[in-house]
Order: C-alpha cells, then sequence, then structure tokens
C-alpha cells in the first residue's frame, strides 16, 4: 500500500516536472525560431464553412508566408472549445504570433489571455473581444457605420413604408449586434417600417433559407429581408425563389461575397455592404511582422470602413473589395 | 510511514484542487471592469458636449476654403483638416461660415455660399434625427480604442446626434428661419476621399453644432 501511495506522488511530482519542462522547451523553441529564422503564424478563424471566412483567412496565411512565416489556419467552428485547443496547441507549439478571428467577443477573452501570458502576440482580425488589454491590436470592420449607411438605403428602397424581417447573425458576436442596431438607429425612426420577424440564422446560408421559409409562412406579405451577412441573403434569396417570391421582396446582405456581388449586378439582391476581409488581413499579417520586429505602438482597436454597394456603384467593386485595389 | 504517505497524498490532492479552482485577479482589473459594465452613453456624449467640444471648435476651417482645397488637392485636405477613427475613404471636417438660405425642406436647408446665391453649396442637416458620426468623428476627441467594445463608441455618437437635435436643430427651427435669411453655422461633415474624382464637388452635407439666424 506504502509503495502504491509513494508511486502515485511520484507520478504527481513527475508530471508537475513535466509541464515545467514543457514550457521551458516552448520558450526555448521561441527563442531558437526567432533567432534562427521568422518562425510559424497560427492563423486561427471563427469558421471556414463561409467563404468570406475562407477567403480572409487564406489571405492572412498568404501574407504571412510572403512575409517570411510558415504560417498554418486553424478553424474553430464557430466553437469557443475548439478555439480553445487550438490556442493550447499554438502555445506548445511555439507559434510566434496568432492572427485571430474570435468565435465570441466574450468567451474569446480567455484565449487571447492565456497566449499573451505565453508571450504569443494576438492580432485580432475582423470581430472583436470585449477587452482592450490583451489583443496587441483588432482591426475590425466599422459594422455599425456601415449598417447605418445600408439603413438609409433600406428606407430610400422602401419608401419609408413596409413590412419586413430580419435576419440576425450569431448572438455572440458583437458583429450581430453591431449590424442589427446600426440599421435600426435608422429605420426604427419611421413608424410605417414595421419588423414582423426578428430571427437568428446564425451567418449561415442554409439556415437562413430554412428559417425564412418558415417565417414566409406566418407572414407572405413581406417587402423585404435584411441580413446580418450575405451567406444569410443568398439563403434567403433562395427562399423567396422557391416560394416564387423573389421579384416582389428586396433582400439586402452585408459582406461583399462574391455572389452577393454578382446578384446586386443581375438585380437579385438590393444591396450589401462591402466589408474587406482582404485589406484586414494583410493588415494583421504586416503589424505582427512589425511587432516580432520590435514595433510596439499599436492603436488597440482599428475600424475598417464599410462601403455601401448597389446598383448604382456595384460596378466598382468585386468580390470582397473594390476593383482599383485588386 | 502509512499515516506519513497518507498526509502527503491528501495534502498532494487538496493542492491539486486548490489550485486548479481558486485563481487571482487584481482588484483594479476588476473594479475597471465593473466601470465599462456601467457605461452609460448619454452620459458620455452629455459631459463631451459641455466640457470637451468647445476645445476644438476653434480648428474648425472655412467652408469655402475647405471646398476649394476638395477641388484642387483633397490629398491635402485630407492632411490638414480630416480626421478618421480607423482605416477609412470617408474623412470627416469641422466647417463654418455664413450664407444666403435658398431652401426649407422637411429635413434640411440648403444653403448659398457665394454669388450668384443661384445653386446650394451647403445642405444642413434639419431632421428629426441624424445618422452617423460626423461630429464624433470631426472632433477627433473620442478614441474607438479606449473602449472594450465599439458598441460603446457607436452609441456615444448616437446620443451626441440626439443633442444635436434637441438643442441645436430644434431652437434653430423655432426662430422660424425663412428663404433669403443669412444665416451662420458650425458643424461637421463627411466627405469621401474620392469625391472629386468624377466631377467637382458640389454640396457639403452639415451636421450644425452652431446655427445662428443673422
Amino acid at each position: 500500500m506504502a509503495r502504491r501511495l509513494l508511486l502515485f506522488i511520484t507520478v504527481i511530482l513527475l508530471l508537475t516536472l513535466l509541464t515545467f519542462a514543457c514550457k521551458q522547451k516552448r520558450k526555448e523553441q521561441v527563442d531558437n525560431e526567432e533567432s534562427e529564422g521568422k518562425g510559424k503564424i497560427a492563423v486561427v478563424i471563427s469558421t471556414l464553412n463561409n467563404p468570406w471566412f475562407v477567403v480572409l483567412g487564406n489571405t492572412a496565411k498568404e501574407r504571412a508566408e510572403q512575409l517570411g512565416y510558415e504560417a498554418t489556419i486553424f478553424d474553430s467552428q464557430n466553437d469557443t472549445a475548439k478555439e480553445s485547443d487550438h490556442f493550447e496547441n499554438i502555445i506548445a507549439g511555439g507559434y510566434v504570433a496568432i492572427l485571430f478571428n474570435p468565435t465570441d467577443a466574450d468567451g474569446s477573452i480567455a484565449n487571447v489571455r492565456k497566449a499573451k501570458e505565453a508571450d504569443v502576440p494576438t492580432f485580432c482580425i475582423d470581430r472583436e473581444i470585449n477587452a482592450n488589454d490583451v489583443a496587441v491590436t483588432q482591426i475590425l470592420s466599422d459594422n455599425y457605420t456601415g449598417c447605418v449607411e445600408l439603413g438609409q438605403y433600406f428606407v430610400k428602397k422602401m419608401n419609408r413604408k413596409g413590412t419586413y424581417v430580419e435576419l440576425l447573425g450569431i448572438l455572440g458576436d458583437n458583429n450581430t449586434w453591431n449590424r442589427s442596431k446600426g440599421f435600426h438607429s435608422v429605420v426604427d425612426n419611421y413608424p410605417e417600417l414595421k419588423m414582423v420577424s426578428q430571427q437568428t440564422a446564425e451567418f449561415d446560408r442554409t439556415k437562413a433559407m430554412e428559417v425564412l421559409e418558415s417565417i414566409l409562412q406566418a407572414h407572405p406579405q413581406i417587402d423585404a429581408v435584411f441580413c446580418g451577412n450575405d451567406a444569410m441573403a443568398m439563403g434567403a434569396y433562395q427562399a423567396l425563389v422557391a416560394a416564387g417570391k423573389a421579384d416582389k421582396v428586396m433582400v439586402f446582405g452585408f459582406d461583399g461575397a462574391k455572389d452577393v456581388i454578382d446578384s446586386i449586378h443581375d438585380g437579385k439582391i438590393i444591396a450589401t455592404g462591402m466589408q474587406f476581409p482582404k485589406k484586414m488581413a494583410r493588415m494583421a499579417a504586416e503589424q505582427a511582422d512589425e511587432y516580432i520586429k520590435g514595433r510596439r505602438d499599436f492603436p488597440q482597436k482599428v475600424p475598417v470602413a464599410v462601403e455601401l454597394v448597389t446598383e448604382e456603384n456595384v460596378a466598382k467593386y468585386t468580390a470582397y473589395g473594390r476593383r482599383s485595389e485588386q | 510511514m502509512k499515516k506519513a504517505c497518507k498526509c502527503a497524498v491528501a495534502a498532494a490532492i487538496i493542492a491539486f484542487l486548490v489550485y486548479n479552482s481558486i485563481y487571482f485577479e487584481n482588484l483594479e482589473d476588476i473594479k475597471q471592469q465593473q466601470r465599462r459594465e456601467t457605461f452609460n452613453a448619454a452620459e458620455y456624449a452629455r459631459d463631451f458636449w459641455d466640457n470637451q467640444l468647445f476645445s476644438v471648435l476653434d480648428q474648425a476651417v472655412d467652408v469655402k476654403e475647405l471646398i476649394e482645397l476638395f477641388n484642387t488637392n483633397m490629398n491635402e485636405a485630407i492632411k490638414r483638416y480630416g480626421k478618421a477613427p480607423g482605416v477609412s475613404r470617408i474623412y470627416a471636417y469641422l466647417i463654418n461660415g455664413n450664407g444666403t438660405i435658398l431652401t426649407i425642406a422637411e429635413d434640411f436647408l440648403e444653403i448659398s455660399i457665394r454669388e450668384p446665391q443661384i445653386n446650394p453649396d451647403i445642405k444642413i442637416t434639419t431632421g428629426f434625427y441624424i445618422p452617423g458620426n460626423a461630429v464624433r468623428d470631426a472632433s477627433g476627441l473620442i478614441d474607438v480604442s479606449e473602449f472594450s467594445d465599439t458598441m460603446k463608441f457607436n452609441e456615444i455618437s448616437g446620443e451626441i446626434n440626439k443633442i444635436v437635435v434637441k438643442e441645436v436643430i430644434r431652437p434653430f427651427l423655432d426662430k422660424k428661419p425663412q428663404v433669403g435669411k443669412t444665416i451662420r453655422f458650425l458643424g461637421a461633415t463627411q466627405v469621401a476621399q474620392d469625391a472629386t474624382e468624377e466631377t467637382k464637388f458640389q454640396v457639403v452635407e452639415v451636421v450644425p453644432i452652431r446655427l445662428d439666424l443673422e
């Protein structure tokens, strides 16, 4: 019995020593990589189940590689537990920086803090975390202002009256509410514009189609659908086509994804807010490089303006950006 | 010996459990977090309007000079007077000037600032609500990095706009402005950096901070 207990204590002590040894080794790995080459950069993306985020992740990876780093993309699948596992692996794996598209504004803070404590700098892209003292910088789409502009256009196209549906994104994501509040800060000033239903479709095309199909059962006479992203706008449009209402109901999206830019050109979707995933991803990679080289004076939050794309100006835009900037 | 071992194991288990179930945080961090949670955008906007904004109003540029600069050298206009809170093609400016009222519409006044007074140069917002961030951004006084989440930064803008409607626009409209009268204005505007790429700059839209009939 006594021998078993001694063995048990020994195992605990060994595990503790092993933990210290791993940490030390990781530190040495980082030191070696910094002295020998540029090292590895992790690109952690909330979900790769949406083309917009695929562009964000791939651009960040490409830019990091152009700058001389080895870059790897991690897909969090909109799951904070998976995201947390990725951070554990990244910290243990000797990465020199993390380009991070968070899953949850509150739930992702702990991961960034963990990385900071392990001296791995994190650069948030597109989505923010509700903290301004853990990431090095946060390069964010100015969703609220973009949706203010979209809301003004919505009011104009609706001629200040009618009924509409709003499809929200992921409820734990600040972008969802920044977009919704920006839109409502304009539209709610017009009492003859009535929202008959507001439901989440979690930024997902298939869910948006299903949710709108269900809403159309109860509210068959709507005039417009405002969607918190372009994937949902395309899903909503599919539901309207299936219901034979695509010509009667106006669809508004947000993102600037390829299929929606094409659809605006074809007159199927009315408008979207153009975010600039490529620009933000490049900026994040470049700032990580500058940080590694010694720069420290980064603004904590950098809003990147969103631009309204409509049939009047769609010729100036292509998927995920302006034609002149591609 | 057995007893000592049992005690050691118990101590190790307790230490392990305690270590994994208790964590310490800086008290000041917690207080700071609580202060953030009690953030009130209306109070922030009121303080901005009453105690901060006046300190930058003397930086307002003459609107004629600014329009001239937009048409001749937009980059110089941005460099000298433009402000943006992040990466944007749209810059905010503080401007002032005076002109003659040409039109009184439901949501705006059209003003001519030069002779002959035929075409409007300025459109002053006078609606019951104001969208956008012109005043907040043109002031350059509020830094988005101060806020743990950007929604607070946006809410401030909404509250500033409410003050403009209540304390600038309504009192001015109560004075019953009429077409042909001269007004003096100081306000904020937002202009895209490519606004003059295709045509010369036409009309500056202004969110008023001060409005007076002369």
